[in-house]
């Protein structure tokens, strides 16, 4: 698969990302698939940040460490960032007679590096246009380099000022500087591109966020609340945005213990309501969490991980808070953990965490990272056809409603847990959602007869949810023939690797790349990470020489829910917690390193053990 | 308030509960439940067009000793989860129950943000100035040198200036109420409940079993109500200084109301000109236009 990736990098705040959003999304048009990438620093202005495009005319959905092009906005890019060029790399720059420092020119030499100095302020005076049109000038430029169509340039940022002609005039004579400049010492400057494939220019350049955003209100919520958090703070602005279109209650809570009250007030009262929040915003929300357990009072939560403890590194990613999802708040009781994994599933997991929530009343958790969140991806438009909103066992007929008795709302014995749900306002006999333990109508109930049924109840979903959710998602590396079959039966696997949200894009561009061609990798992904299906994994393990864990965590989370499990241990893990996603070059070497050491009659698969038994 | 008016009046016993009451003997709950179901009888609400929210304490012990739709929560989230509750469902009257130590304690931060968000519920304070159901700690209204269970040389913090706090923040519509006067407390609720945003009301209440300085003859002996002598609640500073000042003897009665000003839904511009509620809008949506941008 053929790769170019282009870097824009600057103080917080200088730009980088209006030149990559504007460039993202012309070269989509054109017919490229971009997968845009944002690192900053936790701060509004200064600090170095960064925008990185990785663009193909195939599906690409990861970042490299190694970059073709560096459009520095300040000399610090030329300080910090030169060493990420590939041979042959283009340094862009706007800083007036600099010099490289000796190891700097060093590494230009070896890697035949071609320097640019582009003079924007010199521009910029000629034409009397304020600093602000610095970033339209570089565009322009890159946008030449790029070898793309001048006019499609034009009419992308002309889209933006059409009722301001003076503005628009100005902006197109930027466009017109900036793509006939020619540095004098480098002459005319070209990296190539693949030829196009038009199915792109169709797509959406979306994030995570807008698409997890998009599908929550497909999925029929009509309730947004939450409380300002990196991040999941992109989610609440989107909303918000869309808000004067989708008629939706927005609210900015005053805390996260708010807004996940009246999200679950609001779901009491039988509307779909969402909130969103990270780390120890989701500390905050777990009481409630417990609450609606109790209640048994469907919801659910998106938790948008970030490097932790505490504050941690705001604006950075990781994947630590499995165990936090599953496990925090008080009591026993069931729920539900998914994490997306791109901007396909970001929107197609919104309408199923609500389905899964009120078919058992119970709390769904949705893991997304700051990865997923505000990463770009190229995405074809999504099906709006194949969702159907299930509601469960909420009861809305007039004449069914007249039937029921206050204690068919948590009746202990109904069939898989699940009792039959109304709605208050609905005219009917009424109940008490009670966070006491309670009886099958609400009343408080302490006796031990009772709490016992009343747990049995509540946990007893757990089976019913478990034995309905969906396997985990196998990929065979090289094949594109379905792979439902080979999950029983097929060749030996050289290497099976396993893990779960943003990181399975990343293998899958890895399981694509030329240098793993004809290798029998196998890549298990897990969406639904609790209940742990493990049936699926347990076949592939006795067919694999190799197994490896990958996660974006010290502890390698998932990989002891597998050991708690069926007993499986896997000693061999590729774990990443520095806040940094998993780039593709670094995911690949420790690929191959791992399919180089798989000898014929060397196995790692550990000799599996019973869950329970001590290894 | 925004139920429809119904053509069959409820009976009393329609409320009527099969749970059995565990409040302490001369509880102020009792007084204060009962005139609740007045109320709601007295505004043609059957159980099942209500929604009573309640927090946890000894208030929240009577979520089961009535009907309606209940709900009984978290310590001090009583507010947002009834706001929560609202905002989904604007026809259904939500009326939200909690004492003092979670309203100015655990939950004051909620009682803060709800007034200034003028959200369209009603809160009913049970003031008994102390925890009850945790066996009679100090609460942040206790009085500084009152000794209680866990601080038995009184509270080193300052007693908290809850009128001067409620005050501060705009409110709409503040009340006070007394446990001994239930006709008094049916007509403040009545009016709570048909107010557009956000209604404060505090009913004094006796606690014997825990509180023996505010007693239910030192209550008794010392309130009045304000609006029979003459209190206009239409006037904001008055209201103010009759509410904070409360040695001699305490106003009780609707002691300010503010008719026209807009509650947080009403200030909602993406719900302008909707009929349909959040609840009933439920349904799968076609999000195509909104991705047209992102192309």
């Amino acid at each position: 698969m053929p790769r170019i990736s282009l870097k824009m990098v600057g103080a917080s705040g200088q730009g980088v990302n209006s030149i990559g959003a504007i460039i993202a999304k012309g070269l989509k048009r054109s017919g490229y698939c971009v997968f845009g990438y944002r690192e900053y620093p936790s701060l509004i202005k200064g600090g170095h940040a960064s925008y990185q495009l990785d663009i193909s005319n195939q599906r690409i959905r990861s970042t490299e460490t190694k970059v073709n092009v560096l459009v520095a906005l300040n000399h610090h890019g030329l300080e910090l960032n030169m060493e990420e060029l590939k041979p042959g790399g283009i340094v862009l720059h706007v800083t007036p007679e600099w010099q490289f420092p000796e190891h700097h020119q060093k590494l230009i030499a070896e890697r035949n590096l071609r320097v640019i100095y582009f003079p924007v302020d010199d521009i910029l005076n000629r034409l009397g246009a304020t600093a602000i049109l610095s970033n339209v000038l570089l565009t322009a430029f890159v946008w030449s380099m790029l070898d793309q169509d001048i006019d499609a340039l034009k009419s992308l940022v002309g889209g933006r000022f059409a009722k301001k002609k003076t503005l628009l005039e100005l902006n197109m004579r930027c466009i017109d500087e900036g793509f006939s400049f020619v540095d004098p010492e480098q002459g005319t400057i070209s990296v190539p591109l693949p030829p196009p494939d038009k199915g792109f220019s169709s797509h959406l350049l979306i994030t995570g966020s807008q698409a997890m955003g998009l599908g929550a209100v497909h999925a029929g919520v009509r309730l947004y609340a939450g409380y300002p958090m990196t991040p999941s703070s992109p989610l609440l602005s989107f909303i918000a945005e869309l808000e004067n279109k989708t008629h939706m209650v927005v609210k900015q809570a005053e805390d996260e213990i708010t807004a996940a009250q009246i999200v679950s007030g609001a779901m009491y009262m039988g509307t779909r309501a969402l909130t969103a929040t990270s780390g120890v915003g989701f500390d905050l929300m777990s009481e409630t969490l417990s609450l609606n357990a109790m209640i048994e009072n469907p919801t659910v939560f998106v938790l948008a991980q970030r490097p932790g403890p505490a504050t941690g590194l705001p604006t950075w990613t990781a994947q630590g808070s499995l165990l936090q999802a599953t496990s925090c708040s008080a009591g026993e009781f069931t729920r539900c953990v998914i994490s997306v994994s791109n901007s396909q599933d970001a929107f197609d997991l919104m309408p199923v965490a609500f389905n899964l929530a009120e078919q058992y009343q119970i709390s769904v958790i949705v893991l997304t990272d700051k990865q997923i969140a505000e990463a770009l991806y190229t995405q074809y438009p999504y099906d709006l056809e194949k969702t159907e909103i299930d509601r469960g066992r909420l009861v809305a007929d007039p004449e069914k409603l007249k039937l029921l008795k206050s204690s068919d709302r948590f009746n202990p014995h109904a069939v898989g847990g699940v009792s039959l749900r109304w709605l208050p306002g609905s005219e009917a006999a009424t109940y008490c959602a009670q966070a006491d333990e309670h009886n099958a109508m609400g009343a408080v109930d302490e006796s031990s007869l009772n709490t016992k049924l009343q747990m049995e109840k509540r946990l007893r979903k757990f089976h019913g949810l478990k034995a309905g959710l969906p396997a985990p998602h196998l990929s065979i590396g090289g094949r594109r023939a379905k792979t439902t079959d080979w999950m029983n039966e097929g060749d030996e696997i050289e290497l099976l690797a396993i893990g779960w949200g943003s990181t399975g894009d990343v293998f899958q561009d890895v399981m694509c790349s030329d240098e793993l061609r004809g290798r029998k990798i196998a890549y298990l992904h897990y969406t639904y990470l609790w209940p742990l299906r493990t049936q699926e994994l347990q076949r592939l393990v006795m067919r694999s020489k190799r197994i490896v864990l990958v996660e974006q965590n010290y502890q390698g989370q998932l990989g002891m829910f597998m050991r708690m499990e069926c007993g499986l241990d896997i000693p061999d893990k590729i774990l990443k917690y520095d806040g940094r996603p998993f780039f593709y070059d670094e995911l690949l070497a420790s690929v191959m390193e791992r399919c180089a050491s798989t000898s014929e009659d060397q196995q790692n698969v550990p000799d599996f053990v019973l869950a329970g038994t001590p290894s | 308030m925004n139920i429809a008016l119904q053509t069959q009046s409820p009976a009393l016993s329609e409320y009527y509960s099969e749970t059995k009451c565990i409040w302490c003997d001369g509880c102020g709950n009792y007084g204060i439940w009962t005139a609740v179901k007045y109320a709601l009888v007295e505004l043609n609400l059957h159980p099942w067009q209500v929604c009573l929210c309640y927090d946890v304490g000894c208030n929240g012990n009577g979520s089961d000793k009535i009907e309606g739709y209940r709900f009984h929560g978290l310590h001090g989230r009583v507010i947002p989860f009834a706001a929560g509750a609202k905002l989904a469902n604007m026809k259904v009257p939500v009326i939200a129950f909690g004492g003092d130590g979670a309203t100015f304690s655990e939950g004051v931060g909620h009682l803060i943000h709800g007034v200034r968000s003028n959200y369209p519920i009603t809160f009913v304070l049970h003031n008994n100035t102390n925890f009850g159901l945790t066996t009679g700690q100090a609460s942040s209204l206790t009085p500084q040198g009152q000794s209680m269970n866990t601080s038995p040389n009184g509270i080193p913090e300052n007693t908290l200036a809850s009128m001067d706090l409620i005050f501060s923040l705009n409110p709409t519509f503040v009340a006070r109420g007394f446990s001994g006067d239930i006709k008094l407390m049916t007509r403040i609720l009545k009016a709570a409940i048909q107010h557009r945003g956000f209604a404060f009301v505090e009913m004094l209440q006796a606690c014997p079993t825990y509180n023996h300085f505010a007693t239910h003859e030192y209550l008794l002996d010392r309130y009045f109500d304000a609006n029979a002598e003459g209190h206009d609640p239409g006037n904001l500073q008055q209201a103010r200084a009759l509410a904070t000042q409360d040695q001699e003897r305490i106003a009780c009665g609707i002691l300010y109301q503010g008719e026209d000003i807009p509650h947080f839904y009403d200030r909602l511009i993406p719900r302008r000109g909707l009929e349909t509620t959040c609840v009933e809008e439920v349904r799968r949506f076609d999000v195509s236009e909104y991705w047209k941008e992102l192309v």
